[in-house]
């Protein structure tokens, strides 16, 4: 497959035109400080959101599968039960700055809730949603994406991708969605100087990603420790089985169901939920998964055993934030790493 | 005495502990991964021992381990942690005979929240921090800034009440004073109280909006050990677990009513916070609402009964209105 790759540059201070002109067809989300770093509709306005170098710690995962999202209502009468399903959010979102990783964490969203099973509500999302990438700045040193093949400048998830050259940002277009985007006068033709500072840009910011895993074999490395009770004791004994890692995990996609209702009238809501909790499952049944160092292996394999054994991918994109926002600082990186490297026996050779 | 006097001296008597079988495991700290950070340390291994460090960067509370681990214990507490201990023996959650405590005098945690503000770099992007006769010097690429401690410690340490373990077995190094900054430490606080009802309101409102209900706040806190929290009953169900701000606000509010002389402001609520939501103007202020009304204190007298389940016929009663 050849891909055509259309490079434009713009100005940085020409940013709120172009996204003025954007938003004519999309609603524009860029990250937000609130308190704390996350995503927000763009104000319309200023740039303030881009002295924020840094990638958010709530992941864009929220704008496809938010926090708290109502699925129907309903209410009874005399008739029985009557549910009314609200419109699908079907307005075209653009997402300005998305990191490489976090993109990639949507394509790994996109594998559970478009191709294993279809998921109206996120569906409607983020079917019509543009992502404009930005090259990380300056990666955080929790950060390992390097380890799981992706680059802070990885177009390869995103629409149209950002990097920083000075004045300008590169705009690199890598599907028709992205190329769309550049009919615009405010862009402006890339020169190969703009090029040449762009790699040399990218160049950098990967070399600032120093942190390594180690995820050769590593379905098969965590397959042959699955039931090793004195490894994952030993490694869980200081979680305190918060939701921190899970709900702020861009990967992470597990929800929770709950009603809210008021005499005859109720409204169904999901909302994100956590493995790493002890009542987790326990509405359907029970969770199997009583112990701390059962859910915490669940955490691990369903990342890096289960899902490429049912996917094909590691869902795991190293964006860090659960070693940087962890309340013991465990850092799942020393536990990929410390797990022993057994060569793999593969059948008839 | 120094950090690294008193991180020798703790290895030192964590090994002999271990060695004459004394305890079974050690409750300390080590290095995080990342730099500036601490993690937990628990190990029944003599030879982690040369890991635990004492630095001032140590901030679990880890007395939060105690409910669940099995045999003896040698724990590494500072003041506050101590505090939370003794609570929980009142509270028969712990067995003294159990124990044994490994104290450190303190001088106070370091927020690195305010090292990020006084320099305008986050945590990794700063090169070196140097802390010496109570001035903090830190270095990113750009600059060097310098500033005395308290001005970048926890709000909660510059309240502190007991820098030394109380109820300790070993002391770790010599006593110090309290940074003791009470006006600052409740500034906060203070400028909450000062507002109307429908300010506070909205502020509040505007802070449970960012909760993700992660239980970071509960899980992390010793004094947070029910089995089951009423947040999880279903029948009766007490208040929803989807996060919208009323519920979370009231999550927030009963877990500060349990915590009623329980909470010793070792802070680690507000630190854990991933949606950064100021949890210790709640439960510093529930602190002080037990202390003036009760003259309680948790965890500083092992000797009186936990608060609620005593009283005197001459408590207060100015509360109870008919």
């Amino acid at each position: 497959m050849v891909t055509i790759t259309v490079k434009n540059k713009i100005q940085k201070r020409d940013l709120p035109k172009l996204l003025s002109e954007w938003s004519s067809e999309f609603t524009i989300y860029v990250p937000s400080q609130n308190g704390v770093t996350g995503w927000a509709q763009w104000n319309g306005k200023d740039t303030d959101f881009m002295d924020w170098y840094r990638n958010t710690n709530i992941p864009p995962k929220s704008i496809f599968l938010p926090l708290i999202e109502k699925l129907f209502s309903f209410h009874r009468d005399k008739d029985g039960y009557h549910i009314e399903i609200p419109p699908l959010d079907v307005e075209r979102k653009l997402i300005f700055g998305i990191r490489p990783c976090d993109a990639r964490a949507l394509s790994l969203l996109d594998m559970n809730f478009c191709n294993a099973c279809e998921d109206p509500y996120y569906l409607a999302k983020r079917k019509g949603a543009v992502l404009v990438g930005l090259t990380c700045t300056k990666p955080y040193d929790s950060c390992f994406c390097t380890s799981l093949g992706i680059s802070p400048s990885d177009s390869s998830c995103v629409d149209l991708l950002l990097t920083d050259i000075g004045d300008d940002f590169l705009v690199e277009a890598t599907t028709d969605k992205g190329r769309n985007l550049l009919n615009s006068n405010i862009l402006s033709k890339a020169v190969k100087y703009d090029e040449i500072k762009a790699k040399a840009h990218k160049e950098e910011v990967y070399r600032q990603v120093t942190r390594q895993v180690n995820v050769d074999n590593i379905q098969d490395r965590l397959f042959r420790y699955f039931e090793n009770e004195e490894y994952w004791s030993r490694l869980s004994q200081k979680c305190v089985s918060c939701g921190i890692c899970t709900m702020l995990c861009p990967t992470c996609y597990c929800f929770d169901i709950n009603d809210k209702i008021i005499k005859n009238n109720g409204e169904r809501f999901r909302n994100w939920d956590s493995c790493a909790f002890p009542i987790y499952t326990k509405m359907p049944m029970e969770n199997p998964r009583l112990e701390k160092w059962r859910r915490l292996r669940q955490k691990i394999c369903h990342k890096y055993e289960f899902y490429p054994m049912t996917f094909g991918v590691i869902a795991c994109t190293g964006c860090g934030r659960c070693i940087r926002l962890c309340p013991v600082k465990w850092d799942i990186a020393l536990v990929i790493n410390n797990l022993p490297n057994i060569v793999k026996y593969e059948h008839g050779k | 005495m120094n950090y690294r006097d008193m991180e020798l001296n703790l290895r030192r008597e964590a090994q002999s502990l271990l060695k004459s079988r004394e305890v079974d495991t050690i409750i300390g700290f080590e290095a995080g991964s990342l730099k500036f950070t601490t993690t937990p340390l628990i190990t029944s291994d003599e030879a982690d021992v040369q890991r635990l460090v004492i630095n001032p960067f140590i901030d679990n509370n880890l007395s939060v381990f105690l409910t669940e681990t099995k045999h003896r214990v040698g724990i590494v507490v500072k003041g506050c942690d101590s505090r939370s201990l003794v609570s929980l023996m009142k509270d028969n959650k712990v067995n003294r005979e159990d124990i044994v405590i490994l104290g450190i005098p303190c001088l106070g945690t370091i927020d690195f929240g305010k090292i990020e503000k006084l320099v305008g770099k986050e945590r990794d992007e700063v090169t070196d921090i140097i802390v010496a006769d109570n001035i903090v010097k830190v270095t990113t690429n750009e600059e060097c800034k310098e500033c005395s401690v308290q001005e970048v410690l926890y709000d909660n340490c510059l309240g502190c009440e007991l820098s030394v373990p109380q109820e300790c077995d070993i002391l770790l190094g010599e006593p110090v004073a309290t940074p003791n900054d009470q006006a600052k430490s409740l500034k906060k606080i203070m400028e909450l109280n000062n507002k109307t009802s429908e300010q506070r309101w909205h502020y509040w409102s505007n802070e449970f909006n960012r909760c993700i209900r992660c239980y970071a706040c509960r899980n992390i806190c010793p004094s947070c050990f029910c089995k089951r929290c009423f947040v999880e009953e279903s029948e009766p169900q007490w208040l929803l677990p989807v996060p919208k701000w009323q519920d979370n606000l009231i999550f927030q509010v009963i877990r500060n009513i349990h915590l009623a002389g329980r909470c010793s402001d070792c802070g680690e609520c507000e630190r854990v916070c991933p949606a950064k939501i100021p949890l210790r103007n709640l439960s510093r202020e529930m602190y002080n609402i037990v202390d003036r009304l009760f003259h309680y204190k948790a965890g500083i007298n092992k000797d009186i009964p936990p608060l609620m389940t005593s009283y005197e016929t001459t408590d207060d009663e100015d509360f109870v209105e008919l």
